[in-house]
C-alpha cells in the first residue's frame, strides 16, 4: 500500500528531467501511468468479501508517529476516486496544457498532491494524516498559483493557503488533544476508546478543532470563500483537487471520526447545520455567477454541504447516501469541469454572458454537459446517478429527530432547507447548460471561432459521463461491493441499501423531487425577474469583503501597533525595559514576602565613611545638573574616586588600586572623546517625561537597595570564601587571597576577562581604522 | 553601615538610570559609568564589610574580609573598562557620522 | 577525558587569536577559518557522542574541586547546543567570503567570529554563575565588535542602542549574582541549586530569581524586553545578522532554561505560570511586528520573538513533553533562523533592496533561491515533516497535558501568521511577472546558497529523522527535570 504513496513522489523527482523532452513527448504521458497503475491496484480490493487491510512502517515510533496505513471501505472509495479521476485528469491535461507551459512544475505539483491525498485517506496515524493534509494544502497552493504572473492567481493561492492551513492547524490541535486524552496516535484505537473521548472535558474543544479543519478544507460556509478564487488554477486542477478529491478531504475527516462523535449531540447539530446552510448558500450563489467555473465552484460548495449534512445526520441511510453521493458527485462534477475547460479552450472565454448556442459547434461536449447537469440537478430519470443519491438525501432528511429542543427544531427544518437548496441546484444546473449551449450563438463576442474539441480531450469526460449513466442504470452493482464497505467504516455496521428507481407516488422524497423540479422550472424561466434578490442578500454582506478587510486591516493595524512603540527612541526602550523589570520584581517581592532586614550583624558607622558617602551622593546628583562637559566628567570622576576610597576603607587594597588607575584612564578617555563634542544642553523634556524618568530611576534604585538589604539580611549559608582563605597559602601558594583567586581558583574567569579586553581593543581599532577607509 | 552603602549604591543606580533616560549622549554614557560604580558597591557589600583584615595572609591573623566579592569586582572593573572605552569611541563616531549627539534624533525608520 | 569539556571553548579562542595575525591575508584567513571551524565541529561532534554515551563531563578548572573552583559541565543539554552552534558557525564561515566586504573581512572579522563562538560555547558549558557572566561579556564584546564592523551612520546608531541596552543588563546580571551569593554563599550553579532547595526558595530568593529572569529575558528578546533587537539585528552584514539571530537570543533563553530548571523550581505556580503569559505575549507582539513591515530582514528579525515565546511556553509548563519540546524547538530555531537570515540577506543582495514593495518575479531568475524561501517558510511555521513540527507537537502536548488551552490556541494561530509573514516574501517577491527592469544583472549566488542548503538539510533531518534525535532530546528533558543528577555529577557527593 505504501508504494501507492511513494510512487508519485518518486516520479515527481524525475519530472524535471522528463520535462526536458516535453517538445517530443508531452510530460503528462509519463505521468498518466502512475494513477492508472494505482487505480488498478486498488480496484482489486473491490468485492463483496472485502475486509480492511493494515500495513505499518516505522518512522518515529518513540513519538508514536508511524506510517500506519489502513485500507477500509472508506479509504478504498477515496483511493479509487483519487487514482481514477487522477488518471482521467492527467489524460485530459495532456490536451489542455500546451507544450509551451511549464509542464515540469505542473506535474510535480500534481504528483505531490496525488501522493499526499492518498496519504490522507490511507493514514491511520493522526500525525501522518496531518502531515499529508498540509501537503495537500501546499500543493493546492502551488497549483492555484501556477500562473502566478496573474494577480488573481496569487490572490487565490494565498487565500486558499491561509484558510486551509488555518483549518489544518486547528485540526492538528484537535489531534494533539485526542492523543493526550487517549494516549494513542492511531485513529482506529481512538475509535475503540470513544467512551474515554466522549467523557473527556475536552470533548467540545476536540470536536471544534477537528470540525474547523474539515469545514475549511471542504469549503463549508463561511469558509467556502477560498474555493471560487481557487478557480484561477488550470481547469484539470479544478476538476481534480477542487471538486473531486481535495475538497472532499474534509468530508473524509468527518466520516473518519464519526464513529467517535456520532452519539454526541453537538456533532449532529453543528455538522448538519453547517452542511445544510452551505448547501443552500452555495446553490443560491451559484445562480448569480457569470463565469462557468465560478458556477461550478459554488455548485461544488453546495454539493459538499449536502454530503456534509448527511454525515451530520448520521443515520444509516444518510451515511449510505453520503458515500453514494461522494462517488456520484465526482463523476458528474468532474465531467462538467472538463466541459467548462473545453468551452474555455475552444472559445477563449468562460463568461456565460458571451456564450450560448454552442450545441451546434460543440455537439459532443454539449451532450456530455446535458448528462452532467441533469444528474447534478437530480432530475428523475433512471440513467442518472445523481437522482438516486439526491432522493436518498431527501429520504434521510425526513426521519431525523433531535434530543434537545434546538436539535429537534433543526431536525424539523432540515427537509425544507434541503428542498430549498435543491431548487437552486436545479436552477443553476439548467442555467449552466442552457446559458452555454442553448439559444443563439453570438460569435462576435467570442475571442475564438468555436469548434469541437480534439478527441483526446473528450475521452475523459466521456468516461465520466459513462460512469454517470452506468451507475444510474445499475446502481446496485456498486452497492454491496463497494459502498456498503465504505458506509460500514463510518457507521460501524454494514449497510446495504437496495436502490430502486420507483417507489410509487406516495413516496415523500419523490414528491419533494417534483416540487424541486416544478419550482425550479418556474425560477429558471423567471430568472431575470427575481435576480434583484441578490441586491438584498448577500447585497453588501460579502464574506470576501470581510476576508479582504481582515487582511488589509491586519496590515494597517500591525503597522500602527508596532510603530507606536518601535519608535527607535532609546529613551523609550530603556524606560520600558527598566520599568517592566521594576514593576514585576517589586510585585514578586511583595507577593512572596521577600523583604527582610536585620540590624544585628552590621558594621559600625563612622564619620569618615559617612562623609565619603555624602560626597558621592552629591557628586552623583551633580552629574545630572552639570551644565558643561568637563565639569560633568570631572564630577563623575569624583564618584569613581569615592568608590576607590570606599575600597580602601573596606579593606580591598587591590580593588582600590585598580579603581584609581582605571578611573583616571576613563576620565581621560571621556575628556578626549567629549571635549570636542557639543556642549551639554539644557534638558527640555516635558514635565510628564520628567516625572516618568524620576519614578523609574528612583524606583529602580530603591528596588535594588531593598533587594540588597534583604539579600544581606538573609545569609543562610557559609560562604565558599572560607575555603579560599584556608587554602590560599597551602594549595594556591600565595599570600594575597584575592590574587590567588584571580589567577588560580578562578583563573578561568581571568583568562576570558583578558579576552574581553583584547576584543575591545581590536574593536576600537577597527572602529577607528575602518572609518578612514570609508571616507 | 552596610545599609548606608546599599542606599548609596541604590542612589548611584537611580542617578545612573536618570542619566540613561536623557537624550544627550554624554549624559547617557555618564549614566553607564555610574551604573557600574553602583554595581561594584553592591557586590562589595554582599560580603560583609570590615569584618576582618584585608585578605592577605599574615601570621597570627585568622579573620579576613570576604575575598570572593573582591575578586569578582576586580574582574568586573576590568570588563566595564573595556566596554566603556568601546562605548566612548562608538559614541564619538556615531555622533560624528550622524552629526548629532541627540538620541531623540537618532531614531531611524523601517527601510534603511 | 574530562578535559574534553574545555575544548569547544579553547579551540575557537585559539583560532581567533591565530587569525588575528592573519587579518591582512584574506585568503589564508579564509582557509584557516574553514579548517578551524571544521576541526571544531568534528571535535564537538565527538564530545557530543561521548557525552551521550558516557554521561556528563565535568571539568574542574585548575584542579580546584567543586564548588570552589570554576567547573565546566558538558552535560547533554549544553553539548547539544554547542554542536548546533558549530553547525551554524560552519555555514556562516562558508557564506562569509561571498557576502562580506573585503574591508570588513580584513578588519578582524574572523577573530571576532571565533571569539563569539568561544563565548557562546562557554556560556552553554560553564557551571558557574559568575563565569557565565564572564562568557556573556565575551560574546557581547565580540558582538559589539561585529555589529559596528565597518558601519556607516545607520549601523553605528543602532549599534549604540544595542550596546547600551546590553550594558545595562550586564550590570544587572553581575549585581544579581552578588545578591544571590550573599544569600547562598556560593556561585557554583550546582551548589546554588542544592542550597536553594535546602531553604525551599524562601524569602528574597524568588525576587532574585526574577531579576535573573529579566537579565536573561532582555538578551533573549522576550516580551516586553525585545525593543532593542529587531532593528539592531538587521543593520550589519547578513552573516552577522545570522549569527546574532541564531545564537545570541538563544543564549538568553538557554540561561532561562538552565536556571529555571536547575535552581529556581520551587515556586512554579508563580514563576513558571508567568512564563506562559510572557510566552503568549511574545508570540502576539512578535507576530504583530513581523506582519507590520515590508522590510524582509525585519520580517525575519521579528520572527525571533514568537519563536522564543514557543520555547518559553515549554519551560513554563515544565513537564517532560514541554521541556523536550523547548529543547527541540531551540535547536530547530537556531538552525532555521540562521538559514533565514542568510536567505533574506541573499534575496536583498540580488534584489538590491530589502523593501518587498520594490521587487517581484525573482523566481524567473533565481528559482532555487525562491524555493528555499518557500521551504523555509514551512519549516519556520512548523509544518510537517520539517523540524519545527516535532518541536511544536511536543510543546502542544506538554501544554495540553498541563491544561493550558489558551496558549495552545495562540500557538496554533501564530504558526499560521508566521507562515503568512514569510510566505509574503515568496508570493510578492518571487512570484509575479518577469520584470526586466528590476534586475539589472544576474548576480552569482552559488556560494551564497550552498550554506543555506546545508542548514535546511539539517532542518529536514531533524524533522524526517526525528527518530534518531528525539530519544536524546527526551533523555535531556528527563535529566533536566531531575536536578539531583546535575547536582550530584558536579558536587560528587
Amino acid at each position: 500500500m505504501i508504494f501507492t504513496v511513494l510512487i508519485p513522489l518518486i516520479l515527481a523527482c524525475f519530472i524535471p528531467l522528463l520535462s526536458k523532452i516535453k517538445e517530443k513527448i508531452h510530460t503528462g504521458v509519463f505521468v498518466f501511468f502512475i494513477p492508472f497503475i494505482i487505480f488498478l491496484y486498488f480496484i482489486q480490493f473491490v468485492g463483496n468479501d472485502f475486509s480492511p487491510v493494515r500495513q505499518t512502517f516505522r518512522w518515529i515510533p518513540s513519538l508514536g508517529i508511524n506510517l500506519d496505513f489502513y485500507l477500509d471501505g472508506l479509504s478504498l472509495l477515496f483511493a479509487l476516486l483519487i487514482s481514477g479521476i487522477g488518471a482521467l485528469v492527467v489524460l485530459y491535461s495532456i490536451y489542455y496544457l500546451n507544450k509551451t507551459e511549464r509542464l515540469g512544475h505542473f506535474y510535480v505539483y500534481l504528483l505531490m498532491f496525488m501522493a499526499a491525498m492518498l496519504g490522507v485517506v490511507l493514514s491511520d496515524n493522526v500525525f501522518v494524516l496531518y502531515t499529508f493534509w498540509e501537503l495537500t494544502s501546499i500543493s493546492s497552493f502551488l497549483l492555484i498559483g501556477y500562473w502566478h504572473f496573474n494577480e488573481r492567481s496569487r490572490y487565490g493561492a494565498l487565500k486558499s493557503m491561509l484558510i486551509t492551513i488555518f483549518g489544518g492547524l486547528s485540526m492538528f490541535g484537535g489531534f494533539v488533544l485526542l492523543t493526550v486524552v487517549t494516549d494513542t496516535t492511531s485513529i482506529q484505537a481512538m475509535i475503540e476508546q470513544k467512551d474515554v473521548i466522549l467523557n473527556s472535558t475536552y470533548l467540545p474543544l476536540i470536536l471544534g478543532f477537528i470540525l474547523l479543519g474539515a469545514f475549511t478544507k471542504s469549503a463549508q460556509f463561511p469558509f467556502h470563500i477560498w474555493l471560487p478564487d481557487a478557480m484561477e488554477a488550470p481547469t484539470p486542477v479544478s476538476a481534480y483537487l477542487h471538486s473531486a478529491t481535495m475538497v472532499k478531504a474534509g468530508l473524509f475527516l468527518v466520516a473518519r471520526f464519526s464513529p467517535v462523535f456520532s452519539t454526541y449531540e453537538w456533532f449532529f447539530i453543528i455538522v448538519s447545520l453547517v452542511g445544510i446552510v452551505t448547501l443552500c448558500w452555495g446553490s443560491y450563489m451559484a445562480v448569480r455567477q457569470t463565469d462557468l467555473k465560478a458556477i461550478l465552484a459554488f455548485s461544488t460548495i453546495s454539493q459538499l454541504g449536502m454530503i456534509m449534512a448527511m454525515l451530520g445526520f448520521g443515520t444509516e441511510i444518510a451515511v449510505f447516501a453520503a458515500v453514494f453521493h461522494i462517488l456520484n458527485h465526482a463523476t458528474f462534477k468532474g465531467s462538467l469541469f472538463m466541459v467548462a475547460g473545453i468551452v474555455d479552450h475552444e472559445t477563449g472565454t468562460r463568461d456565460i454572458r458571451k456564450l450560448g448556442g454552442l450545441i451546434t459547434f460543440l455537439p459532443i461536449t454539449g451532450t456530455l454537459a446535458l448528462f452532467g447537469t441533469f444528474s447534478m440537478a437530480g432530475i428523475p430519470l433512471p440513467f442518472l446517478n445523481g437522482f438516486y443519491s439526491k432522493e436518498l438525501f431527501f429520504e434521510s432528511s425526513l426521519d431525523l429527530a433531535g434530543a434537545s429542543t434546538f436539535a429537534d427544531l433543526l431536525a424539523q427544518a432540515i427537509p425544507y432547507l434541503a428542498v430549498f437548496g435543491s431548487i437552486f441546484t436545479f436552477v443553476y444546473s439548467l442555467y449552466f447548460l442552457f446559458g452555454t449551449f442553448a439559444g443563439k450563438a453570438d460569435l462576435a463576442k467570442l475571442p475564438k471561432k468555436p469548434h469541437e474539441a480534439p478527441f483526446g480531450m473528450l475521452v475523459s469526460p466521456i468516461i465520466l459521463v459513462l460512469g454517470v449513466i452506468l451507475i444510474g442504470l445499475f446502481p446496485n452493482v456498486v452497492n454491496g461491493t463497494f459502498l456498503a464497505h465504505a458506509a460500514e467504516a463510518i457507521k460501524g455496521v454494514s449497510i446495504e441499501k437496495h436502490i430502486t428507481f420507483w417507489h410509487g407516488f406516495n413516496y415523500t422524497p419523490l414528491q419533494m423531487t417534483l416540487i424541486v423540479v416544478g419550482l425550479g422550472l418556474v425560477l429558471v424561466l423567471t430568472r431575470k425577474k427575481w435576480a434583484g434578490a441578490y441586491h438584498i442578500l448577500p447585497g453588501k454582506l460579502s464574506l470576501n469583503r470581510l476576508y479582504n478587510a481582515i487582511l488589509d486591516k491586519l496590515d494597517d493595524w500591525t503597522k500602527d501597533v508596532t510603530q507606536s512603540y518601535m519608535t527607535g527612541s532609546l529613551r523609550l526602550y530603556v524606560a520600558i525595559i527598566i520599568g517592566a523589570t521594576l514593576v514585576v520584581t517589586a510585585i514578586v517581592m511583595l507577593v512572596t514576602g521577600g523583604f527582610n532586614i536585620q540590624f544585628n550583624d552590621l558594621a559600625d558607622v563612622t564619620a569618615i565613611e559617612v562623609s565619603v558617602v555624602v560626597i558621592m551622593v552629591i557628586a552623583a546628583l551633580g552629574t545630572i545638573v552639570a551644565k558643561n562637559n568637563v565639569s560633568a566628567i570631572l564630577i563623575l570622576g569624583v564618584v569613581g574616586y569615592g568608590v576607590a576610597i570606599l575600597f580602601v576603607l573596606y579593606r580591598a587594597p587591590d580593588l582600590a588600586l585598580t579603581q584609581l588607575v582605571i578611573e583616571t584612564v576613563t576620565v581621560v578617555l571621556f575628556l578626549l572623546c567629549f571635549y570636542h563634542m557639543p556642549k551639554l544642553r539644557k534638558r527640555n523634556e516635558s514635565a510628564g517625561t520628567k516625572t516618568i524618568n524620576l519614578i523609574i530611576s528612583i524606583g529602580f534604585g530603591a528596588l535594588l537597595t531593598l533587594v540588597g538589604i534583604s539579600a544581606h539580611s538573609s545569609k543562610w549559608f557559609d560562604s565558599i570564601a572560607d575555603y579560599f582563605i584556608e587554602t590560599s597559602k597551602p594549595l594556591g601558594g600565595g599570600h594575597n587571597i584575592v590574587n590567588v583567586i584571580l589567577v588560580d581558583m578562578r583563573g578561568f574567569d581571568t583568562l576570558f576577562e583578558i579576552t574581553v579586553l583584547g576584543l575591545a581593543a581590536l574593536a576600537i581599532y577597527s572602529l577607528i581604522k575602518l572609518k578612514k577607509g570609508a571616507k | 553601615m552596610e545599609i548606608i552603602i546599599l542606599i548609596l549604591a541604590g542612589i548611584l543606580f537611580a542617578t545612573a538610570i536618570y542619566n540613561l533616560l536623557q537624550k544627550q549622549l554624554l549624559r547617557i554614557i555618564i549614566g553607564t559609568a555610574l551604573l557600574s560604580h553602583g554595581a561594584h558597591l553592591f557586590i562589595l557589600t554582599m560580603g560583609k564589610l570590615k569584618r576582618g583584615q584585608p585578605p592577605i595572609i599574615m601570621e597570627g591573623i585568622s579573620d579576613y574580609v570576604d575575598p570572593l566579592p573582591q575578586a569578582l569586582i576586580l574582574t568586573s572593573i576590568v570588563i566595564s573598562f573595556g566596554v566603556t572605552s568601546l562605548l566612548l569611541v562608538l559614541a564619538y563616531r556615531t555622533a560624528n557620522e550622524n552629526n548629532s549627539d541627540d538620541m531623540a534624533q537618532l531614531r531611524g525608520d523601517e527601510h534603511e | 577525558m574530562s578535559n574534553l569539556a574545555v575544548l569547544p571553548i579553547i579551540i575557537p579562542l585559539i583560532s581567533g587569536i591565530i587569525l588575528a595575525f592573519f587579518h591582512n591575508k584574506v585568503n589564508t584567513a579564509r582557509w584557516l577559518t574553514r579548517v578551524f571551524i571544521l576541526v571544531n565541529l568534528g571535535v564537538v561532534s565527538y564530545i557530543t557522542w561521548f557525552v551521550f554515551h558516557n554521561g556528563t563531563i565535568v571539568l574542574e578548572t585548575g584542579g580546584w574541586k567543586a564548588p570552589y573552583g570554576i567547573v565546566l559541565v558538558a552535560d547533554p543539554l549544553a553539548i547539544t547546543l554547542v554542536l548546533t552552534t558549530n553547525i551554524i558557525a560552519a555555514a556562516c564561515a562558508f557564506y562569509t567570503p561571498h557576502s562580506m566586504d573585503l574591508k570588513q573581512e580584513t578588519h578582524y572579522f574572523y577573530t571576532f567570529f571565533f571569539l563569539l563562538i568561544a563565548g557562546v560555547s562557554g556560556a552553554f558549558i560553564t557551571g558557574d554563575l559568575f563565569n557565565l557572566f564572564v562568557f556573556y561579556e565575551v560574546l557581547l564584546m565580540a558582538s559589539y565588535a561585529l555589529i559596528v564592523l565597518g558601519g556607516g551612520k545607520v549601523q553605528l546608531r543602532e549599534s549604540l542602542k544595542y550596546v547600551l541596552i546590553n550594558l545595562f543588563s550586564s550590570v544587572l546580571f553581575v549585581t544579581s549574582v552578588a545578591f544571590l551569593y550573599s544569600v547562598v554563599g556560593t556561585v557554583n550553579m550546582a551548589h546554588i541549586a542544592e542550597r536553594v532547595q535546602d531553604v525551599d526558595q524562601k524569602g528574597i530568593l524568588t525576587t532574585i530569581a526574577v531579576l535573573f529572569f529579566f537579565v536573561f529575558a532582555t538578551k533573549a528578546a522576550l516580551f516586553p524586553l525585545y525593543y532593542w533587537m529587531p532593528k539592531s539585528y538587521i543593520v550589519p552584514n547578513p552573516v552577522i545578522s545570522a549569527l546574532f539571530g541564531a545564537l545570541l537570543t538563544k543564549v538568553g533563553v538557554y540561561s532561562i532554561l538552565r536556571v529555571f530548571s536547575l535552581i529556581f523550581i520551587y515556586k512554579l505556580d508563580l514563576t513558571h505560570q508567568a512564563f506562559i503569559w510572557i510566552a503568549g505575549l511574545s508570540m502576539i507582539f512578535g507576530i504583530i511586528g513581523a506582519l507590520s513591515t515590508s522590510n524582509i530582514k525585519l520580517i525575519v528579525a521579528y520572527n525571533i520573538i514568537p519563536a522564543i515565546g514557543f520555547i518559553m511556553m515549554g519551560i513554563g509548563v515544565f513537564n517532560q513533553d514541554g521541556i523536550s519540546g523547548s529543547i527541540y524547538y531551540l535547536v530547530h530555531d537556531m538552525i532555521i533562523k540562521c538559514a533565514l537570515f542568510l536567505l533574506v540577506g541573499t534575496v536583498a543582495y540580488v534584489a538590491g533592496t530589502s523593501d518587498l514593495r520594490k521587487f517581484s518575479g525573482l523566481i524567473h531568475y533565481y528559482p532555487l533561491l525562491g524555493w528555499l524561501v518557500f521551504v523555509s517558510a514551512f519549516v519556520l511555521a512548523g509544518i510537517p515533516p520539517f523540524s519545527g513540527f516535532i518541536g511544536k507537537l511536543l510543546l502542544l502536548k506538554g501544554a495540553l497535558s498541563a491544561n493550558e488551552v489558551a496558549i495552545v490556541i495562540l500557538a496554533l494561530l501564530s504558526s499560521l501568521l508566521i507562515l503568512y509573514s514569510i510566505m509574503k516574501i515568496f508570493i510578492n517577491g518571487f512570484w509575479g511577472k518577469k520584470d526586466e527592469s528590476i534586475i539589472v544583472e544576474r548576480k552569482p549566488v552559488k556560494g551564497l546558497i550552498g550554506p543555506i542548503v546545508f542548514l535546511l538539510a539539517f532542518s529536514v533531518i531533524l524533522g524526517l529523522g526525528a527518530e534518531f534525535i528525539y530519544p536524546s532530546i527526551e533523555s535531556i528533558s528527563t535529566y533536566l527535570l531531575d536536578p539531583e543528577v546535575y547536582i550530584k555529577s558536579v558536587l560528587k557527593e
